[in-house]
This record gives C-alpha cells, sequence and structure tokens, in this order.
C-alpha cells in the first residue's frame, strides 16, 4: 500500500462533492444522499485504515508538483502525523453523523444537490487544512473553508438576512485571511520553503522579532476562523444557516481549524513569549465575552453559538498556555458535545414548530420522543463541565495548565476561566430549564423527527460523555493516552502536585455545582425575561455589531462618499462639464457668425479684402518699393 | 489720348460702385448685376493698361473675361431660377441653409 493512497481520505469527499454539484438534480435524490454520506464516511474509514501511517514522524505523501518556478517548488503534499491523524478521524466521524441528520434535516428542501455539494466541498476543504503539508495547500483549504460557509450560512439565499449573515461570515474571516496570507507570505520569504513541516524545523533560526510578529499575524489569522475577538461578530448570525451547518461549522470544522493553525505551527509560535501571551489574552477575554452575551440570549441557536465561541476561546487559552494537548483534547471533546447540542437543538426547533426563542418554548421533554431530552442533556452536562464528563476533564486541563504556568500574569487568565466556567454552567442549565421544564408556551404545531436525525445523536452524546477517557489525567488513574500519543508534538508537560490536582478539580466541581443551583434556582419555574439595559447590552453581544458599524463601516461608507460625490461628481466631473459648458457657450456666440446669408459672407469677403488690400498698401509705403 | 490715371479712377470707381451694389443690394439679380460692373471694372483696367503700354495681351485677356462673364451669367441665371422655384422669392437673406 503506498502512502500516496492517503490522498484518498481528501479526494473522496471532494469527488462526490463535485458530482452532487454537477449532476445532482438529475440523479434520483436517494443516490445523491447516499453519495454524500458515503464520501464522508469512506473518508473517515480511511482514516482509519491508514492510522497505522500517522505513528513515529508521521507520513508525507507527495501528490505532484503544483508550481514549480526557480525557488519556488510547491508540490502537493500531505502530512499525515500524530497531530492530523485524530483531528482527521474526528472530523470526518462528525461530519459523517451531521451528514446523516441533514438527510433527514433537508427531506423537504428541494435545492439537495447545491447542499450536500457544499457540505462534502466543507470537508474536503477542512481536510485540505488538516493534512496539508505545504501553506499553499493550506490556504486552499482555509479559503475553501470560507468559501463553502458563505455558501451555506446564506443557503436559503431569498430571505435576505440569510444572505447578508453569509456575507458578513465571509467578509468577517477574511479580514482574518488577510493576516494570515501575510504572515504565509512573510515565512516563505524568511525560510526559502512552503513545506509546514520545513519551516517548522527552521524555526528556531528566525530572528525573534520577526518570530513575534509572525506569530501575532497567525493569530489574527486564527482569530477570524475561530470567532475570537475582534473578529468574532459573524458567529452569531451564521445561525441563519441550515441546522446541520451550523453543527457542522460549530463542532467539527471552521471554527476549530483556528486552533488547528496554532497548534500546527505551535514549534514556531511557542518560541515568543508575547505570542503566547497575546493568544492567552484573546482567549480568556473571548471566552468570558462570549459567556456573558449567551447568558442574555433568547435564541436557541444563538446561545450555543456564542458557548462556541466561549470554548474556543478556552482552546485558545491552551495553547497559548503551551499545552497543545489540552488544546486539542478540548477541541475533540467539544467537537462531540456541541455537535450532539446543536443536532438536538435541530430537532427542538421541529418539535417547536420552527420556534427558535427559548422563551416560547418549555415542556420539550414531555413534547417529544424521550431520548431526545437525554441526548441534549449529555451534552448539556459536558459543556457545563459536570464532574467526569468529557468536558469536564478537558476544562479542566486547561485550567491546570493556566495555574501551574510559570509565568504569574496567567493566573489573571486562570481566575478569568474559572468564571467563564461559573457563567458557562449557568446559561448551559438556563437553556436547558427554559427549553425542556415547565409547561409548553409557544404556539407552534411540531413537525415529525425523521429516524435520520434521531440516531446520530446517541453515538455523539455518548462520545461526548466518555470522551475523557481520551485523556483521562494520571492523577485520577488515567493513562494520559492523548498526550502519550503526541509525544514531543504535545507542547508543555503540565506538572502540578496532587494537592493541587484535586484542589483545582473541587473547584471545578464546586463552580459547576454552583452555576446549576443558580439556574435551578432562577429558571425551575418560568418567570418572564426580565428586559433591562444590562440584558439588551449582551443580548446584542455587547453592542460589538454596532460598534463596527461605528468604527469601520460608517467611516467606509463617509469616505466612498466623499470619493462619490465630493471628488468624483463635483471636482472631475464638475471641471470636465465645466470645459464642456463654457465651449458650447462659446461656441453658440460663434455660430451667430455663421447667419447662412450669402450677403453677410459678401460683406465679411469685402471686409477682408480691404483689410488686405490696406495691409499691402502699409508694406508699399514702408518697403519704400522694394 | 486718355491719360492712363484717369482711365484707372474711373475704372476704381466703377468697382467702388459695383462693391457697393454687391453689398447692399438684396436682390439676387441686383448682387449679379454688381458682380458684372465690377468685373467690368477690371477689364477696363486692362484695356487701359494694353493702351498705355501698346501691347496687345491685355485686350486679348478682355475678350476672355467677356466670354467667362457669358459663361457665369448663364450659370448664375439658371440658378436664380432654381432659387425662385424653391421660395418664389429672390431676396438673397432668405436662403441661409448654411446656417450654424
Amino acid at each position: 500500500m503506498s502512502e500516496t493512497l492517503l490522498f484518498l481520505i481528501p479526494l473522496l469527499p471532494l469527488c462526490c462533492a463535485v458530482i452532487n454539484m454537477l449532476f445532482g438534480m438529475r440523479l434520483p435524490r436517494l443516490f445523491a444522499e447516499i453519495m454524500a454520506v458515503t464520501g464522508v464516511a469512506g473518508a473517515f474509514l480511511l482514516t482509519l485504515l491508514f492510522w497505522g501511517y500517522a505513528e513515529g514522524e508521521g507520513t508525507r505523501a507527495i501528490l505532484f508538483t503544483w508550481l514549480n518556478s526557480g525557488t519556488v517548488d510547491v508540490s502537493f503534499a500531505l502530512n499525515f502525523d500524530r497531530l492530523a491523524a485524530p483531528m482527521t478521524l474526528m472530523v470526518t466521524g462528525v461530519a459523517s453523523l451531521i451528514h446523516l441528520y441533514a438527510v433527514g434535516y433537508m427531506h423537504e428542501e428541494d435545492d439537495y444537490a447545491r447542499f450536500f455539494g457544499l457540505l462534502n466541498l466543507f470537508v474536503f476543504a477542512m481536510l485540505a487544512i488538516i493534512l496539508a503539508d505545504n501553506l499553499l495547500v493550506l490556504f486552499l483549504g482555509w479559503e475553501g473553508v470560507g468559501l463553502c460557509s458563505y455558501g451555506l450560512i446564506g443557503f436559503w439565499y431569498r430571505k435576505l438576512e440569510n444572505a447578508k449573515a453569509g456575507t458578513k461570515a465571509f467578509l468577517v474571516t477574511r479580514v482574518g485571511d488577510v493576516f494570515l496570507g501575510i504572515a504565509l507570505l512573510w515565512l516563505f520569504a524568511v525560510t526559502g520553503t512552503l513545506s509546514i513541516s520545513e519551516i517548522n524545523a527552521q524555526a528556531t533560526s528566525i530572528s525573534p522579532g520577526v518570530v513575534i510578529a509572525l506569530s501575532l499575524l497567525l493569530l489574527l489569522g486564527a482569530c477570524g476562523k475561530s470567532a475570537q475577538l475582534p473578529l468574532m461578530t459573524w458567529l452569531a448570525d451564521a445561525m441563519a444557516g441550515p441546522t446541520p451547518v451550523s453543527a457542522l461549522i460549530h463542532a467539527a470544522t471552521m471554527v476549530t481549524a483556528g486552533v488547528y493553525l496554532l497548534c500546527r505551527f505551535f514549534p514556531l509560535v511557542s518560541l515568543s513569549a508575547v505570542g503566547m501571551t497575546a493568544i492567552t489574552a484573546i482567549g480568556a477575554l473571548t471566552a468570558l465575552y462570549a459567556a456573558t452575551c449567551a447568558m442574555a440570549q433568547r435564541e436557541i441557536k444563538r446561545v450555543l453559538a456564542y458557548s462556541t465561541m466561549s470554548q474556543v476561546g478556552y482552546m485558545f487559552m491552551a495553547v497559548g498556555a503551551g499545552t497543545v494537548t489540552g488544546a486539542m483534547f478540548h477541541l475533540l471533546t467539544h467537537a462531540f458535545f456541541k455537535a450532539v447540542l446543536f443536532m438536538a437543538a435541530g430537532c427542538v426547533i421541529h418539535l417547536a414548530g420552527n420556534e427558535n426563542d427559548i422563551y416560547k418554548m418549555g415542556g420539550m421533554a414531555r413534547r417529544g420522543p424521550v431520548e431526545l431530552f437525554w441526548v441534549f442533556l449529555a451534552g448539556a452536562v459536558c459543556l457545563a463541565g459536570l464532574p467526569l464528563t468529557g468536558g469536564f476533564f478537558s476544562k479542566d486541563g486547561i485550567l491546570l495548565a493556566l495555574f501551574t504556568h510559570p509565568d504569574p500574569a496567567y493566573r489573571v487568565f486562570w481566575l478569568i476561566g474559572v468564571l467563564t466556567a461559573l457563567l458557562t454552567a449557568f446559561y448551559t442549565f438556563r437553556l436547558v430549564y427554559l427549553v425542556f421544564a415547565g409547561e409548553w408556551r409557544g404556539t407552534g404545531h411540531p413537525h415529525a423527527i425523521p429516524l435520520q436525525m434521531r440516531w446520530p445523536l446517541w453515538p455523539l452524546a455518548l462520545l461526548g460523555l466518555v470522551g475523557g477517557m481520551l485523556n483521562l489525567p494520571a492523577f485520577v488513574g488515567g493513562d494520559e493516552m492523548l498526550h502519550h500519543w503526541y509525544g514531543d508534538l504535545a507542547g508543555r508537560t503540565v506538572t502540578a502536585s496532587h494537592s493541587v490536582e484535586w484542589l483545582l478539580i473541587g473547584l471545578a466541581v464546586a463552580i459547576a455545582a454552583l452555576g446549576w443551583f443558580a439556574a435551578h434556582w432562577r429558571y425551575r419555574n418560568y418567570r418572564p425575561a426580565v428586559e433591562n439595559r444590562v440584558s439588551l447590552f449582551l443580548l446584542n453581544g455587547w453592542q460589538a455589531d454596532a460598534l463596527v458599524d461605528r468604527l469601520f463601516v460608517r467611516p467606509f461608507t463617509a469616505m466612498a462618499r466623499f470619493c462619490s460625490s465630493g471628488c468624483d461628481r463635483s471636482l472631475f466631473d464638475g471641471t470636465i462639464e465645466g470645459l464642456a459648458k463654457m465651449a458650447s457657450r462659446y461656441s453658440a456666440m460663434l455660430v451667430q457668425l455663421a447667419t447662412g446669408r450669402a450677403t453677410t459672407y459678401l460683406s465679411a469677403f469685402a471686409w477682408g479684402f480691404l483689410v488686405l488690400l490696406g495691409w499691402f498698401l502699409l508694406k508699399l509705403v514702408n518697403g519704400g518699393g522694394h | 489720348m486718355i491719360p492712363l490715371g484717369h482711365a484707372l479712377s474711373f475704372a476704381a470707381a466703377l468697382f467702388v460702385l459695383g462693391l457697393t451694389c454687391v453689398l447692399l443690394r438684396r436682390q439676387v439679380i441686383m448682387i449679379l448685376i454688381g458682380v458684372e460692373i465690377m468685373l467690368n471694372a477690371a477689364a477696363l483696367v486692362f484695356v487701359a493698361a494694353s493702351a498705355y503700354w501698346q501691347q496687345v495681351d491685355g485686350q486679348v485677356f478682355v475678350i476672355l473675361l467677356m466670354a467667362i462673364t457669358a459663361a457665369e451669367v448663364a450659370v448664375a441665371l439658371a440658378m436664380v431660377v432654381y432659387l425662385w422655384r424653391r421660395k418664389r422669392s429672390l431676396v438673397a437673406d432668405e436662403f441661409n441653409g448654411m446656417s450654424g
């Protein structure tokens, strides 16, 4: 078996995407759906099959030379190593289940070929990011993910706000992409190669100042895709897309691409203390910001969107604290429980008759199939970090890494992390109580939930609950499997005395319990929402959109207006049109001379003759006869 | 023998009269008559000069001029007929089709 066969992993979804896009509407619907699912599921099976290639130093495979010009030699290369393999497995696995769910969710949609084509293309682009050994291949995937998210968020483009949400996601992530593009070009200029593994090998020879700049640029690029401050405004609006898209974007792909990018370049990024602190600070601020926003949201999917932002903030903190294991661990568990939360939310919205507002739900536990409540609860306890769930262990690992970081400044970030954990537990159970407890407050009629929407929830819920087994800490009897798997890629090994570890665990349990009790006390029995200035401020995401509008959009509009009406229309058009008007006015005066009457011309002729005659006479007089 | 100066003065007066007629008259026919007078003034100068220098060239030229004038009058009168047909008027100012 040749290592070139590794290319089958991304190519399979790509082929299915192309076939679906070109011929999907002419194929039987069932065939298109089966092809979309098997494309991704096949990639999942292939990843399992090729797992052995990832061990040790991993396997690099070159399919062909993409560009070759002078010193630039870009080959279409994949790097299937210990970092990429678990991520590939997670993305293809979760995406397969989401595809299955999507078959049920979209069964009334007429435009299924476009949907499944884009969905498969999205998976291909994500796999290109994960497996790329070449900056250009990575960038191809990076842009591909942005393009597909634009197409999928604005999938129901006939409603203007959906189309606008897609455009917003596209534009805001593009801001980050610009920085990433600069970073990639700079890396090429410094190292003379586009291969990621070679760049990482040369990282220590780059001068420290350049490393700082590069890590900050990479961070900004990651912020765009991962919806971190200050490029986070697109994520909440991205909920305009169909629910499977939300699950795919927020669980398995896209938002985790930024975290993965930082982990990929960890050997480079970790060289700069400034960069690492910046990453942690961005992560901490975003985690806190998004958690506060999530507390006041009214739409079920927006709560989950903000919670994603917040959890990705934790992953950034983990990278900043130097533990790649912690970031990837949380990334994996988060992918499981967030996917299940989104898909269950889709079921809930179906049951509520397309009602999004959690204040108009309630009583869902009795209204729908009973297992829906249990899988949602499984996802929720993972998100809230209740003990022994996957989310509990991964979050605790990050907090431990922050707490034990040698730099005392990280204690502040740790404190923010703990506070965020409290808020997370609170808003998660607020969501659970408002949706599932009490009496039905809505008016909509429930839609039936097809079978394909129900059973993909189970494996994900289970994985979320037992996800802690991936990297169970040693002091509770675990073997830290993930950490050993990553080996020298894992970053800093977090060491702490057992008492500190138990103390932190106890604190985490207490905090999760506190959040739960607070939510229980406030939301167990439904009381209408209180609208005050604070809740409105949080509901609108700290007025971030208004701020962006005031800082960028309006000055830009004003500048455009100045250029259009100030410069172009008045200055340039004015000058040219003024000249034209002047010429036409004077020509009108000249036109009056041309009366068209022969007599006028004759007299002009006579006068001209006279002048000539006079002139010759003058010459005669002056010249003295010569 | 009439002195050259007298002949030239008379020719000049005749020319100015013809020019005045061309410039001041509005009827096409009167303008044409003015042109004829100016042409005859020029012919007179030729004849006077021919007599003064005792050379026959000037008189030959006058014969040529008469022939040309006859042709010119034929064409011009044909045009006058056409103009009359178009507007039933021979006032020169009414034919302003070339105005800008």
